[in-house]
């Protein structure tokens, strides 16, 4: 379909012989918002490196396209370039290189264009004011010394400037407080149109309050164990996973 | 200048200035030579077959003098517990050598607290992969006490584990100085080693000396030494000493609470109770 | 590594006897190319020395004569001392007028960008062709303000009372064999006198660069800032590549007065046939700052270890250093702090990076005497290896002779993170780039510490020693 992101077809990956993901397939489309619910362990986050193209996973069988295009070889830069983001569930810390300068350096090469420095701090200082963020943070070295919630909002920080087609969102609420789950949702919201698309993996439904969820689908054990629309996720939130766990 | 002939006993793997008095370390004068220049001692050889587990134990209360060497075969676990008692016109010198061999862990825990002059070296090598050498020490320096270690920990394998931990005190006018050395061998992929010392001078007039060595022609490695030196922590002594201590006894806990981590290693209760009844003696005396 | 149970036995001093010995021998030999008095005399008439200097010229030389080549550090023994032509003289005379410098001269200087930080009017600018300096000039400003900066030569005929109160005292002839041999042969360098009270607002720059095969180089530098006065001053160099090993044993002696400052920033970029064997100290008054920001990237051996003397209470050093070291480097770098006075105090910061075979070594002494209480002195080394065909090691040492003290020190060794590569890919930024960008963040307090002309220099050089090995 032309307006398909992301097709993942039986997907099986993992970790030096170990299978984490056991045959999963999963489809997003353009102005669709996505969640994936599951207990720690279920392959979750192995799910978002494959998809970015992590080094350390192995694709083992299946495939993983975007926009038509199977990337499952692609290093991890070039998926960038064709539009999937991640937002870490723990950044890195970068000594020595400025947010600013990641950024700029990031985008020019996301477009291939060179970015003038004084429109790209105007445009940084604004994204940074509707996050909250004191500016002097575009100036500081990446996420060192950031608290968590710091970090996370620099994350979104990073979507917002990059602008992709795909935002994979990895528990991006986790360790944070009410107010800035609220900047963060606010922030995602900004990002989100019919022209690009969510994949949240979130233990926390406030981050969902301003969204429009269109499919929730739940992992377990490397699989998809149940599929639904918005009103799983408040199932789970009141059953847990445990009468799931036949399924997997 | 001395010209007194002397018995190098031990060195740093790598020179620097020599004002610093660091490179080398001389065998006491009052331990005489063994034929073929050694000092005179005891010579053990041990190994740890593979698989086993063992503990063992060396105390010196008169014998002065010591070469102990280890085998630790694949898999097996060593743990040794090395207390100096020796008194206090007496000098020290011993050598410790352990081999370890692939998935083999040493754990090595030493008191070094009497003597007139200690010089002791270890040496750990982790030689099979996934080999642990993990050695934890306190000193004590008192008196004019000459306190002089030498610990070298050798990463050979992939995926070794290498920990230093050394924690110490000096008063009156004790000296010491503390060399240790991480040394990641090339093919040493995947190890991590840690040192740290910690010292506490609880007066004017005694001399630290540290020697921090990490040498790497690995890159496939995570290496990070640390040492940090100075008084006691004035806000726990102030807490201390507001409970109605008075300053000796104070100290003597700040001191003791830096050496617990290592202390708690001591598996003998009665060994371990002689060791903490002999840094009480010694702060309490304050000299 | 040593094998720690072999046994030897010593007799202490002994190094000092065999030399007594040995410098009875050798001065029965002296060749044409050799180090001789006449050689020495000769250096000191041709510059029309006073008396007093080719004294003590004469002087280090027996001191050299007497000295031990030193017994720890990098492997020296490519340098014989006897193939070394120490001074070579360019056929200009000196001039502080840019138009009357030579044209091939100029063209040199163009490559090394001297007219560049001309143009920019950054203050005054003291090159050095070969062993003689031909081109000099000071902004009328500095000049009004009571600086004195002239080339070494010149201070010693113009402002003899100010060289002979501080020349060779910080670094004596006796301090090692390359410190007596720089007595004994320097020719060059800088001089600057800032007086009490005066800010130097401009660095300084110096330029200095070796341009014969066989020469070595021996410029001096002193630095007088009187109390309450500052100063930057730049120190940077470059070479072209020979065929044959090139010495460099400079002298650089730093005195700072009651409260003033001093930052000394050098960036070394030796040709890969360099010893450079530099020496550099500083001895700082009450409340006076020496700050020492050193890059070392060139040379084949390197042994430099700025030298700080905390002498007056409140004194503080900062020092930031960075070594790359690449294929055939072997390059033993690091810092030492003299703590004398209470309260003195001392921030230690460097980063090395090995690849291709380089060798790269942090060496450092934190000394704090009795006296030194209250002293605090913080020790931040961080080493990257980029290949295991590498090494690094790291060798501090501290001797601590206060018991009121905090001294801190710590080390970190490894490669770069796989995480914090696919961190940065993931945001679209290639392998190579990403690489690059971890080593220049590496760097970056480094960088910070300069101003944007060298940073962008270092940032460069950073690159062109990446390249090749990544991508």
């Amino acid at each position: 379909m032309a307006d398909t992101l992301l097709e993942i077809k039986d997907l099986h990956a993992g970790v030096a012989d170990k299978e984490i993901l056991r045959g999963l397939d999963l489809t997003v489309r353009k102005g669709e918002v996505h969640v994936i619910l599951g207990p720690n362990g279920s392959g979750k986050s192995t799910l978002m490196n494959v998809i970015m193209g992590h080094p350390k996973y192995q694709v083992l069988s299946g495939q993983v396209c975007f926009e038509g295009e199977d990337v499952t070889e692609e290093p991890t830069f070039e998926r960038a370039r064709k539009g999937i983001f991640l937002s870490f569930q723990t950044p890195e810390e970068i000594p020595g290189i400025t947010v600013e300068n990641m950024l700029r350096t990031a985008r020019q090469a996301i477009t291939g264009k060179r970015e003038r420095i004084f429109g790209f701090r105007k445009e940084l200082k604004a994204a940074m004011e509707g996050l909250q963020m004191d500016p002097s943070y575009a100036e500081r070295y990446l996420n060192v010394g950031f608290s968590g919630g710091e970090k996370k909002r620099t994350e979104i920080l990073q979507l917002l400037m990059l602008n992709p087609k795909l935002a994979l969102l990895d528990e991006t609420d986790s360790g944070l407080d009410v107010d800035a789950v609220q900047i963060v949702s606010n922030g995602v919201r900004q990002f989100h149109n019919e022209n690009n698309a969510c994949l949240i993996i979130t233990h926390n439904t406030r981050i969902l309050d301003k969204l429009r969820v269109d499919k929730v689908h739940v992992l377990l054990n490397g699989r998809i164990v149940e599929e639904g629309g918005p009103e799983l996720v408040d199932v789970i939130n009141r059953e847990g996973f445990t009468h799931l766990q036949q399924k997997a | 200048m001395e010209t007194k002939e002397k018995t190098l006993y031990s060195a740093i793997p790598m020179r620097t200035w020599r004002w610093l008095g660091v490179n080398e370390a001389y065998v006491p004068d009052d331990i005489p030579a063994a034929d073929g220049g050694e000092p005179a001692g005891t010579v053990l050889r041990k190994t740890v077959a593979a698989g086993e587990s063992r503990t063992e134990t060396l105390v010196y209360r008169s014998e002065q003098s010591a070469r102990v060497v280890y085998e630790v075969e694949a898999g097996g676990t060593l743990h040794l517990t090395k207390v100096q008692l020796l008194p206090p016109d007496k000098g020290h010198v011993d050598a410790l050598e352990i081999h370890v061999a692939e998935g083999g862990e040493a754990y090595v825990t030493i008191a070094e607290l009497g003597a007139s002059h200690t010089v002791t070296k270890v040496r750990i090598d982790l030689d099979g992969d996934h080999a642990v050498g993990d050695l934890a020490a306190i000193y004590l320096g008192s008196g004019s006490q000459r306190v002089d270690l030498n610990y070298v920990l050798c990463q050979k394998g992939r995926q070794t584990r290498a920990d230093m931990q050394v924690r110490g005190a000096l008063m009156g006018k004790s000296e010491k100085i503390f060399r240790g050395t991480l040394d990641f061998r090339k093919g040493s992929k995947g190890s991590v080693g840690r040192e740290r010392e910690e010292v506490v001078l609880l007066n004017e007039g005694v001399r630290n000396r540290s020697v921090p060595l990490m040498l790497s022609g690995e890159d496939d490695v995570d290496g990070h030494h640390a040492v940090s030196v100075g008084k006691m922590d004035q806000e726990k002594l102030f807490y201390v000493m507001s409970r109605g201590l008075d300053l000796n006894e104070a100290r003597r806990l700040v001191v003791e609470a830096s050496f617990q981590p290592v202390l708690e290693r001591i598996a003998d209760g009665d060994l371990r109770a002689e060791v903490e009844q002999q840094i009480e003696e010694l702060i309490a005396d304050g000299k | 590594m040593e094998d720690l149970t072999k046994k030897k036995t010593y007799v202490a001093d002994v190094e000092r006897t065999l030399y007594d010995i040995r410098d009875e021998d050798r001065s029965s030999y002296k060749t044409a190319k050799g180090l001789t008095e006449d050689i020495v005399r000769d250096i000191s008439a041709k510059k029309e020395e006073p008396e007093w200097m080719l004294q003590k010229r004469l002087e280090a030389l027996r001191i050299y004569h007497q000295m031990p080549m030193p017994t720890w550090g990098p492997d020296i023994s490519a340098l014989h001392m006897d193939d070394i032509v120490t001074y070579v003289r360019p056929d200009t005379k000196m001039t502080g007028n840019w138009k009357e410098v030579p044209k091939e001269i100029k063209d040199t200087f163009d490559r090394l960008g001297i007219p560049e930080a001309e143009k920019t009017s950054l203050a005054g600018v003291g090159a050095q062709y070969d062993s003689e300096v031909v081109y000099h000039s000071i902004q009328k400003e500095l000049a009004d303000q009571g600086v004195l900066y002239t080339d070494f030569e010149t201070a010693v005929k113009e402002y003899p009372e100010i060289v002979q109160e501080y020349f060779m005292t910080l670094i004596p002839p006796t301090a090692h064999k390359f410190a007596a041999l720089h007595g004994a042969v320097w020719s060059g360098g800088s001089f600057v006198y800032v007086p009490e009270g005066v800010h130097v607002d401009i660095p300084l720059q110096s330029y200095f660069r070796l341009n014969a095969a066989g020469a070595g180089q021996f410029e001096h530098t002193l630095i007088v800032c009187e109390k309450n006065s500052s100063l930057h001053f730049i120190e940077g160099c470059s070479a072209p590549k020979y065929n044959v090993t090139n010495l460099h044993a400079g002298a650089v002696e730093l005195f700072v007065k009651e409260g003033a400052r001093l930052r000394y920033s050098t960036i070394e970029n030796w040709s890969r046939n360099m010893m450079n064997l530099n020496t550099k100290r500083s001895f700082v008054e009450k409340d006076g700052v020496i700050e020492w920001v050193s890059g070392s990237f060139g040379s084949h051996v390197s042994c430099l270890y700025p030298a700080s003397v905390l002498h007056g209470e409140n004194a503080k050093c900062e020092f930031t250093g960075v070594t790359f070291s690449a294929k055939g480097q072997d390059l033993d770098t690091g810092a030492s702090v003299i703590m004398l006075a209470p309260h003195t105090s001392a921030n230690i910061n460097t980063r090395t990076i090995s690849k291709s075979g380089g060798k790269a070594t942090y060496r450092s002494a934190v000394k704090v005497a009795p006296a030194a209480t209250g002293a605090k002195c913080l020790v931040n080394c961080e080493s990257l290896m980029l290949d295991n065909d590498s090494r690094s090691d790291t060798l501090p040492v501290m001797d601590i002779q206060a018991a009121d003290v905090e001294i801190g020190h710590e080390a970190k060794i490894g490669r770069i993170s796989d995480e914090a590569i696919y961190y940065l890919t993931s945001r679209g930024i290639d392998e190579k780039e990403a690489q690059a960008m971890i080593v220049r963040g590496f760097v970056e307090p480094i960088s910070k510490a300069l101003p944007l002309e060298y940073a962008v220099e270092m940032n460069n050089l950073i690159n062109l020693e990446l390249e090749g090995t990544m991508g």
